[in-house]
């Protein structure tokens, strides 16, 4: 192995959550293929074969790491059994379309580790989940909640509904919303400056994402610096569109060599 | 003459009035005889809702149209809640899609704001709903409030226990008023942000909620309809109490959720009955 890389995966496991409108996961797939040389494949929904008596003891998981309160760090929950049931209605439905309670991403991204099978997993394998719902980490710093577009690690996590809701809008859309103007008429307002569900440019930004998973599985490190890299770790809407849409280039010349000293290596 | 020129304006009176004459004591027999005959009929009935804004108001028409015998429990005078108004005490109330076809079904007026979003005026909106209960059969028991549920074996909510409004605000040295038990098959706690029988089982320690998440995204309406439904044995929770009940994310001021939830409420009370 190259001294650059911890590891250079055999293949990139694609698995999917829920419905993904925006997001064509195959062409996700192709672009990471066409980038890095390395071959993926997809899985579909994560919850494919899963069995019924498992469906209850994994409801009951999600139902427990429900972050009801931002500003709290987070315990196990006791749930009720509707909030059970709800969560088994989710995962029965892979056209899921529903979102908006904040799971805890951590305990998420156990839960999922646990639905992919161990004969499939391993480090040489980089498994990366897309999902429609939303999970958020504590931040040590401001003591809060904050919702994510993604968590890497093993399995890595990427949420649609993250990328709309997490990197923050413009300023006045805030104000204006807590004025009591309605979402709908600021997204007409301020139409373009941020994605929205269903976005016809989520599967292009979430190639980025897609990459900046790849390389902590490679390095460890998924971020770069540079705003105009697609590894930039951005926090607003407006850092995400220059990133993956708008900068000068697709990575930056540090990166851009990375991946070609990983396309020679995987010839 | 002068006798004579007296009758003729007596009649001329008796012609004039438009209202038959009736005595005061006439009209209080008319008002308490009403209300008692009403009361004592609903002291037991299939379906005792706390709380009659949209979500408590559109469980009721919805049951009461199937022939459930529906009565709405409401502390203020007035029924409907939140509904006469939007946000920021502006009087025009919105609605996403597709809560503009319960709206069409009540036969209330509204328009297309933007892409998914529609807007009526609050006046019309809410007594149209009120009156659409009324019509269904739904009673009602304003400046009633709840106090207590009663439960029954099985820790089984089985039926509440009111008060008059006016009660809690008497000086304490007479507001020695004990309430009374209304019995029912089945209880739906619709009194919104405050989710006071949800609250009062946990009190008693037999359910726990978690209270509200944040405003998290636009896609809380979802959530609510979705966690509708029975949250303790006869205890239906409906429209804002679900998202208190099950720490759901707090919602702007739009109401399709508040009435989709409430008809959903009303399906799992009529499935529950066997009634579909």
């Amino acid at each position: 192995m190259n001294n650059s890389f911890h590891h250079i995966p055999a293949a990139i496991d694609l698995y999917q959550e829920g419905n993904l409108e925006g997001l064509n996961i195959e062409d996700l797939g192709r672009y990471l293929k066409e980038k890095t040389h390395i071959p993926f494949r997809l899985h579909g929904d994560i919850y494919k074969g899963i069995p019924e008596e498992r469906v209850e003891a994994v409801a009951k998981e999600y139902a427990r790491i429900k972050v009801k309160d931002p500003g709290k760090k987070f315990n196990l929950g006791s749930p009720l059994q509707a909030e059970i049931d709800y969560e088994k209605r989710r995962i029965r439905d892979p056209n899921w379309r529903i979102f908006g309670i904040l799971y805890e991403g951590v305990w998420y991204q156990k839960v999922i580790l646990g639905l992919i099978d161990k004969g499939e997993f391993d480090l040489n394998r980089c498994s990366i989940l897309f999902t429609n719902q939303l999970f958020g980490t504590w931040d040590r710093d401001n003591r809060r909640y904050h919702a994510r577009v993604s968590i890497y690690g093993f399995p890595h996590l990427i949420s649609t509904t993250g990328l709309v809701e997490a990197p923050a809008k413009p300023k006045e859309f805030y104000l204006k919303r807590q004025m009591g103007v309605p979402v709908e008429f600021l997204k007409e307002e301020y139409q373009g400056r941020f994605l929205d569900h269903g976005d016809l440019r989520i599967t292009e930004v979430l190639k980025g994402y897609a990459m900046q998973a790849l390389f902590f599985h490679l390095s460890g490190e998924p971020f770069c610096e540079d705003p105009d890299c697609r590894l930039f770790n951005s926090h607003w809407q407006e850092e995400v569109l220059h990133a993956q849409i708008d900068g000068q280039y697709e990575f930056c010349p540090r990166h851009e060599g990375v991946l070609n000293e990983l396309r020679n290596h995987s010839i | 003459m002068q006798g004579g020129g007296g009758r003729k304006e007596v009649n001329m009176v008796e012609k004039k009035r438009i209202f038959t004459p009736v005595s005061e004591k006439e009209v209080t027999r008319a008002i308490v005889d009403s209300f008692a005959r009403q009361f004592i009929e609903y002291v037991e009935s299939d379906c005792l809702i706390i709380g009659g804004g949209p979500s408590g108001l559109m469980v009721g028409r919805d049951i009461a149209l199937k022939g459930v015998k529906t009565l709405i429990v409401e502390r203020n005078n007035y029924i409907g809640g939140g509904f006469w108004i939007g946000g920021y005490l502006m009087n025009k109330v919105t609605v996403r899609e597709p809560g503009q076809k319960i709206l069409e079904e009540l036969g209330i007026p509204y328009e297309k704001a933007v892409k998914g979003l529609y807007v009526a005026d609050g006046p019309h909106a809410c007594s149209k709903l009120i009156a659409a209960a009324c019509d269904a059969g739904v009673k009602f028991a304003n400046m009633t409030i709840f106090d207590d549920v009663v439960m029954r074996e099985g820790n089984r909510v089985c039926g509440a226990v009111v008060n008059w409004t006016p009660v809690q605000a008497l000086p304490r040295e007479i507001t020695c008023v004990d309430p009374i038990a209304l019995e029912a098959k089945f209880v739906v706690d619709s009194t919104g942000h405050d989710a006071c029988v949800v609250k009062k089982l946990e009190e008693r320690g037999i359910l726990k909620t978690v209270g509200f998440g944040a405003m998290w995204v636009e896609q809380s309406e979802d959530l609510v309809v979705e966690h509708t439904g029975e949250a303790h044995p006869g205890l239906i929770v409906t429209g804002m109490a679900v998202a208190t009940t099950y720490g759901l994310p707090r919602m702007g001021p739009t109401f399709g959720a508040m009435l989709l939830s409430g008809r959903k409420g009303a399906q799992v009370i009529l499935e529950k009955m066997k009634k579909v």
